[in-house]
């Protein structure tokens, strides 16, 4: 869930010496005990992970099977022809697609201005709106899918219209987008801000020349997460909408309840709906590194 | 999903240095004092909006509807649902059904956030025992689980367990003298307890590790090694030095882990196929099928209410800090 | 003020429409028959998964001979059962109501009840003389009709002709005792740990419910005008005891699974035979390379050619199948029921029987069991089957899950028969009478 709340902040404050003397230090040494046990563990926690790969290169007789292969007799590619062709895939990969561009890129921007204020600014009801928006989050979103659910419905936005559900998808990743936005904005030093003012700078050129673009890395990182959530989402779109009107993962729980489980081609969509989410994970790596050098800028 | 401060703060803090939480005083003196009133107040406008339609408003009617008849007949003809007074919530208290369910959740999300913790930091601590290589494997096989979206993690370990085609009766069948072919391990609820806690705890220990490592990155090395010179061994050293700097950070992942866990509904909701059997429902899939199975929207909101009120009451300690957070800000 | 006007306009719609077939103008009941321009206009109609894996070309053809007719479009939206309800209360709650939606004869009461479904002109569809009761009867209030029968299934003894005959079993069982002999040396002969006779989810209450009505047992009786549970009765308690101990004795399935994948599973061939739909048995012995595409090839599984089925004996089956019916709200009611005669007629009943599913009328069994030998067992358990209790709120009872958590709280030993039992009919009254 708070999947670059981690990443993020690491790898923004680097310590290398602690870092690399250490693990030097350690690997001289080669604790056999220990690289024995992080292999174990290693294998022991991608072991699902490789389930999935595998069941979905397996041909029914094999993924039906109750003696199970641990590498497929007979790789086929048959179950994702399958999971591509399957009804209303197509279409639920459209919709994921919208719904989540749209919904990360409004909460950036609403979450963005509502940040700006937080972080720059000192003004009465600032701290009530810290309050909030930490609080907020302390209320699990599953309970309020009743209230929301009926008054989606009453605005007729729900069934075969995406609206409500993207509506909801903005204001859940909000509190996360102005928190954390607000940490990568109140990381840029003021004397950057003001030294710039002296130098007879607008306060919009402060904002277009300095705070944007040193928030960049930020920005990535939280549209990465937010990108995230919303793709992986699938009990609040399955209650609002209707089938030809859900995303990917809503579609793909409901092939499970289908006339028992296909399990190879349920395998195969389960990679072709994780692949984006994957991606963007490596991707955040990336860019966080490049924020690392922005960050340079501090000097 | 959670803007809680998770390692951002502490990592963040340190660079920027003191200076940084100061008012700005003289920069209020140079700009129009008006300004600094409305425009932060423009800036966040669309963003309070959006909450106050999508969050409070909800929360109010959740509260309202807690004390009201709706249910089909009012979803479809729109008649103006009637008020019950307490009777939603007099049926869900003295519903012996209510309090297992209370129970269970309660019971999972303790056993399932100290599993997680404890060995999130071992594996932690471990990470920088091992070689560069390990390591990287470590990493490697941790993003992968963290990547995975949770539905998909539930439904491997689905597959997994199944009794007819799943690895794991395969597996523990080899082993000699045991008979596991066809074993179901949703038989007995507690197995099919662990099968879940099990999901759950590995889908949350790359969190766990990866930060929990990052904070240890934190710790001193050259007091470890004035410790290590003044004669303390592993343990000390890890629990006056280590644990210390770890608190905060173990606070934090602590409650998200407690946020998290205590809304269980993926997991046993897939692995139980959409209708999870009564010893197989948590809190949050007692409510929805209660409002959107049985078409009881009343009932299901008294039970939304309830769950807040448990998790704001076990959150009273985090809840306290947030307001610290608040105030330093 | 948009809903407002958007129901007015409905309203408006079915009566101009009504008012333009003219031959029942003494009702509001929608009529098949009559032409409708439809051109530009689309309706959305709701059928089962069923459907889309079973049969695609029949509703492919229906829906094309409507389009040819009435030139209107058609939208096929294939449902999941699991979340059908669900989906079908949010939608009715809006103003984008499906046009034509499928239910199960066990589920259609409640929404006939809540008045959810529009009136139909029965007279103008085909074979509504001679509609099978147990689909018909879901469909009938007041001697008015809101649904339309569409297809039927009976539940039949599917079984390892090859282990039975390896076993000096040559013929189908014709009493229960004989079936439960036969079992017997089906199992001496296959001592295997995997190994069960008969496979049997401990989930499946339309088989448990089967035993109970084979011993004069009932689910629900009505006293006046109330209901009340009847499973706790002697008899409902014996049958349940013979079902169970069946389970016991015979079955290696998983007891906390449904009927939902067994023929998957049976067709691993690692039980001698299993009670389930007609056309499961062409489902066990043969799958599509793609279970996506009803078009990909046949692949032969390993009971290939190894599979006969009979009626179980003594046991009745329970009338499984589905009505289609046009909702109330469906702004498009004139050419839904236009969709649903095509959709229902003798030519559409014959790819069903082609697709191994009974057709929704008396008249058409006995032709069905001649054109398709597959279908003759299952014509013949449909003659001797049950209904479910006559309420509008069975479906509740099927959605609370409440017979599938009793018969897994007996098969795993939390509760004894009687207590769970007590604890269902309990349940049951309180949903029923709700």
């Amino acid at each position: 869930m708070a999947v670059v709340t981690a990443t993020a902040p690491r790898r923004r404050k680097p310590n290398p010496a602690a870092d690399g003397t250490m693990t030097v230090g350690r690997t001289r040494t080669g604790n056999l005990v220990a690289n024995a046990a992080g292999v174990i563990f290693s294998i022991v926690m991608f072991f699902p992970v490789y389930w999935v790969l595998i069941t979905s290169f397996k041909p029914q007789t094999e993924w039906s099977s109750f003696d199970p292969t641990f590498i497929p007799d007979a790789p086929t590619l048959d179950n994702f022809k399958s999971a591509f062709n399957a009804p209303l895939f197509k279409q639920s990969l459209v919709n994921g697609i919208v719904i989540t561009a749209v919904a990360v890129l409004a909460a950036l921007v609403v979450g963005f201005l509502a940040a700006l204020a937080v972080a720059r600014f000192r003004f009465y009801g600032r701290r009530a709106i810290i309050l909030v928006v930490l609080a907020v989050q302390l209320v699990p979103f599953i309970a309020l899918l009743i209230p929301i659910f009926l008054m989606l419905q009453k605005a007729e936005l729900t069934g075969s219209s995406i609206v409500g559900v993207t509506l909801v998808y903005v204001v859940l990743l909000l509190p996360y987008t102005v928190w954390t936005l607000r940490g990568f904005i109140a990381g840029i030093p003021r004397e950057l801000d003001e030294a710039a003012m002296i130098d007879g700078c607008t306060r919009g050129q402060v904002f277009w020349r300095i705070i944007l673009p040193l928030t960049g890395p930020g920005l990535v990182a939280t549209s990465v997460y937010g990108f995230i959530q919303a793709w992986n989402e699938f009990i609040i779109i399955n209650t609002l909408n209707d089938p030809e009107h859900q995303n990917l993962m809503a579609w793909l729980m409901q092939n499970q309840t289908s006339r028992g489980t296909y399990w190879g081609p349920l395998m195969a969509g389960a990679i072709i709906t994780s692949i984006p989410v994957v991606i963007f994970f490596l991707a955040v790596q990336r860019n966080i590194a490049s924020g690392l050098t922005a960050g340079a800028v501090k000097g | 999903m959670y803007a809680v401060d998770s390692p951002t703060t502490p990592a963040h803090r340190a660079p920027v240095g003191p200076g940084a939480n100061e008012p700005a005083p003289r920069r209020r003196k140079r700009r129009g004092k008006g300004d600094d009133v409305v425009l932060p107040w423009v800036l966040s406008g669309p963003a309070l909006l959006l909450l106050a339609i999508l969050l409070a408003y909800p929360v109010g009617r959740m509260l309202v509807l807690s004390f009201q008849k709706f249910e089909l007949k009012e979803l479809w003809t729109g008649a103006t649902p009637k008020w019950v007074g307490f009777d939603n919530y007099t049926a869900v208290l003295s519903d012996s059904a209510f309090w297992s369910v209370v129970q269970r959740t309660v019971l999972f999300t303790a056993a399932s956030v100290v599993l997680t913790v404890l060995l999130g930091l071992g594996v932690a601590l471990l990470m920088r025992r091992v070689g560069r290589v390990v390591r990287m494997a470590m990493i490697i096989a941790m993003m992968f689980v963290w990547a995975l979206p949770a539905l998909v993690q539930a439904q491997v370990f689905k597959m997994m367990t199944d009794s007819d085609v799943g690895v794991l009766n395969y597996l523990i069948d080899k082993l000699p003298g045991v008979e596991f072919q066809n074993h179901s391990w949703f038989y007995t609820p507690t197995q099919g307890w662990i099968v879940i806690t099990s999901c759950v705890v590995w889908a949350g220990i790359p969190f766990l590790a990866i930060t929990l490592n990052a904070g240890l990155t934190q710790v001193p090395k050259e007091l470890m090694e004035a410790a290590t010179v003044d004669g303390a061994n592993g343990w000390q050293s890890f629990r006056n030095i280590t644990l210390p700097i770890l608190k905060p950070l173990l606070v934090i992942v602590t409650t998200l882990s407690v946020i998290w866990n205590f809304g269980l509904f993926t997991q046993n909701w897939v692995m139980r196929d959409g209708k999870p059997e009564p010893e197989f429902q948590t809190l949050a899939t007692y409510s929805y099928v209660q409002a959107f199975g049985q078409n009881k929207y009343g009932l299901g909101s008294a039970i939304a209410v309830l769950t807040v009120i448990l998790l704001l009451g076990a959150m009273a300690v985090y809840i306290r800090q947030m307001f610290k957070i608040g105030e330093v800000d | 003020m948009k809903r407002k006007f958007a129901v007015a306009a409905a309203l408006a719609a079915t009566l101009v429409g009504t008012a333009a077939c003219g031959g029942n103008s003494d009702d509001s009941s929608t009529s098949a028959n009559g032409a409708v321009d439809g051109k530009g206009k689309t309706i959305k109609v709701w059928l089962m998964v069923d459907a889309q894996s079973g049969w695609k070309d029949v509703v492919d053809d229906a829906s094309k001979r409507f389009t040819t007719a009435t030139g209107a479009n058609v939208t096929v939206e294939y449902q999941q059962w699991a979340n059908v309800l669900t989906k079908l209360d949010a939608s009715l709650a809006g103003t984008d109501v499906p046009d034509v939606v499928e239910l199960g004869n066990t589920q259609f009461p409640k929404y006939v009840d809540a008045g959810a479904f529009g009136e139909l002109d029965k007279k103008s569809f085909e074979n509504s003389d001679t509609w099978l009761p147990g689909l018909s009867g879901a469909c009938e209030a007041d001697g008015k009709t809101y649904c339309v029968p569409y297809y039927a299934g009976a539940r039949v003894l599917i079984y390892r002709k090859d282990l039975f005959e390896k076993a000096g079993v040559t013929t189908a069982p014709k009493t229960y005792d004989e079936f439960l002999a036969d079992a017997d040396k089906v199992a001496a002969g296959n001592k295997d740990s995997k190994f069960g006779a008969i496979y049997m989810p401990g989930r499946y209450w339309y088989a448990a419910m089967s035993w109970v009505k084979a011993n004069g047992g009932d689910i629900a009786k009505k006293d006046g005008d109330k209901w009340a549970g009847a499973l706790s009765s002697p008899e409902s308690q014996a049958g349940l005891q013979k079902w169970v101990d069946l389970v016991k004795k015979y079955s290696k399935a998983d007891v906390t699974k449904d009927e939902s994948d067994q023929y998957l599973v049976f067709s691993q061939g690692n039980a001698g035979a299993f009670y389930g739909n007609g056309w499961e048995q062409g489902s066990a012995e043969e799958v599509r390379k793609d279970p996506n595409d009803p078009a990909s090839a046949l692949v032969p599984t390993k009971v290939k050619g190894k599979l006969a089925a009979a009626p179980m004996p003594g046991i009745p089956s329970l009338l499984g199948g589905s009505n289609v019916g046009v909702p109330l709200k469906s702004k498009n009611a004139d050419l839904a029921a236009q969709w649903i005669k095509y959709f229902t007629d003798s030519t559409s009943m014959k790819g069903l029987v082609k697709a191994s599913a009974l057709p929704n009328a008396t008249a058409l069994l006995d032709a069905a069991a001649s054109d398709n030998p597959k279908l003759a067992v299952g014509a013949e358990a449909a003659k001797n089957s049950w209904a479910v209790p006559a309420s509008g709120k069975w479906a509740d009872v099927e959605k609370a899950n409440i017979l599938q958590n009793m018969l897994s709280d007996i098969l795993t030993g939390k509760k004894s028969l009687a207590d769970a039992t007590t604890a269902a009919d309990e349940q049951i009254a309180k949903t029923l009478n709700g």
